[in-house]
């Protein structure tokens, strides 16, 4: 047997072959694992859905047509989690009321976005969403402005949603500065 | 002398050949020569006298065929060394077929093994070069705070400025500033130059917010929320303003410092 091993170059490279692909082989399969299971890219892909899910809502809470104002306010309706959503509950029929005066069509477009603050355990993010929002009036031209949106997401079973909407404060810290 | 090397000769050649038979097929032969199996020494002697018959008969006959016995030893150890593996042909033929069988066995398995491991690469080099996963924002904690921190003072630095000392303004151009946004911060910082020693203006940037977008080794692209105060000292009686904005800039790292490169008005004056 010894002979056979010691006389057998053939047999020996290919040993040494296989052996050299098995280590090859091992190291591959624990890199794959390694990227698979890597926690850094988990956050990565939390905070792009946190994103996603964030720029969508607040363009959605941005987003209302008076001609169909159900669809718009149930589409806010499911953006929107906890504290916003009993907010918008409890303001509803009166804001029904406003908007089927004012005749208005609003749209909104998402300029940029950033998530500010990611906790993936506690289900909480903060997101930056520079937004331009169009208001249309009965009459005359439609009116755009930029919008500085600071929301608060809370994940739910049904995905990430807005449980805190609002813009920006401006002046404070420039008057503080003073 | 010569009729007794030939035996010594023999003798030598049959204890060789019969060591590695002496496991199995001599033990049939074994018992009728009973009283030779006391010791290993002596039965290896004794044998040997009976096995000629028996076990080297084909040997045995081709020595008898005549031929010089100096040459005769040679010959036959040749032939022996021939038989040998031929006479143990009961494990020859699996011997036989692993010394070709065994290296493609392991050849398949390089291949195998190389293709997993060539797949497996791949596959983990898909996965970190994801956009998502390049992106550090975030997920790199140091590096957000610091991409942060240096354009949130860059910002603060170049959107500021007072009629009375222009000193620091220019050296913020010069530290935080590089490529098109060079030009971008001339131009958008053009009115409130001129205007500035005549209305004895003072303008005070402060960054209210600023979120990481991205951050792809050394770029990075950062959403800041600025206030800023405009106040016109030259009137009696000090009159200032405040304005939001909004705005995005793409920063490089050079030289260990974060550096604006552009500056995205987001498609708008603001």
């Amino acid at each position: 047997m010894a002979r056979t091993t010691r006389g057998n170059p053939l047999l020996t490279a290919a040993a040494a072959l296989a052996l050299l692909a098995a280590g090859g082989a091992g190291w591959g399969g624990w890199s794959w694992y390694a990227a698979a299971h890597d926690e850094s890219a988990a956050y990565a892909t939390a905070r792009d859905e946190v994103l996603a899910a964030g720029e969508q809502a607040v363009q959605n809470m941005n987003t209302l047509d008076h001609r169909d104002l159900r669809r718009g306010l149930d589409t806010w309706r499911s953006s929107a989690t906890g504290e916003l959503l009993a907010q918008l509950d409890d303001g509803r029929p009166q804001f029904e009321r406003q908007i089927r005066q004012a005749r208005t069509v609003t749209s909104a477009k998402v300029l940029s976005g950033a998530v500010t603050e990611l906790d993936t355990r506690a289900g909480r993010a903060s997101v930056m969403v520079a937004l331009r929002i169009t208001v249309t009036p009965p009459e005359g031209r439609p009116a755009a402005k930029e919008s500085r949106m600071l929301g608060e997401l809370t994940r739910t079973p049904g995905g990430w949603k807005l449980s805190a909407l609002g813009q920006a404060p401006v002046g404070d810290t420039a008057a503080a500065a003073d | 002398m010569s009729t007794t090397r030939h035996l010594i000769n023999r003798r030598r050649r049959l204890a060789t050949a019969q060591a590695p038979r002496t496991t199995a097929p001599p033990r049939h032969a074994g018992p009728p020569d009973g009283p030779a199996r006391t010791t290993g020494t002596d039965r290896a002697e004794d044998t040997s006298t009976t096995k000629t018959t028996s076990t080297t008969k084909r040997t045995g006959t081709k020595k008898r065929t005549g031929t010089p016995k100096t040459t005769d030893t040679t010959n036959t150890t040749g032939t022996e060394d021939r038989t040998g593996p031929t006479s143990t042909g009961a494990t020859s033929p699996p011997r036989t077929r692993p010394r070709r069988g065994l290296p493609a066995a392991l050849g398949v398995l390089t291949v195998l093994l190389g293709g997993f491991a060539a797949w497996a690469t791949g596959e983990a080099a898909a996965l970190r070069d994801t956009p998502s996963a390049r992106n550090a924002a975030l997920t790199d904690m140091a590096r957000t705070s610091e991409v942060k921190g240096q354009v949130t003072k860059a910002v603060n630095e170049l959107f500021s400025y007072d009629y009375a000392a222009a000193a620091p303004a220019d050296r913020a151009v010069r530290t935080h500033l590089t490529g098109k946004a060079v030009e971008q911060h001339r131009t958008m910082l053009a009115p409130v130059r001129s205007r500035a020693a005549q209305q004895k203006l003072v303008l005070t940037t402060t960054v209210t917010h600023s979120g990481v977008e991205l951050i792809d080794g050394d770029r990075a692209r950062v959403l800041v929320y600025a206030d800023q105060s405009n106040t016109r000292t030259a009137a009696k009686k000090a009159e200032t303003t405040y304005g939001a904005a909004m705005f995005a800039v793409e920063a490089v790292r050079k030289d260990g410092a974060w550096r604006i490169a552009v500056i995205d008005t987001l498609g708008a004056g603001s």
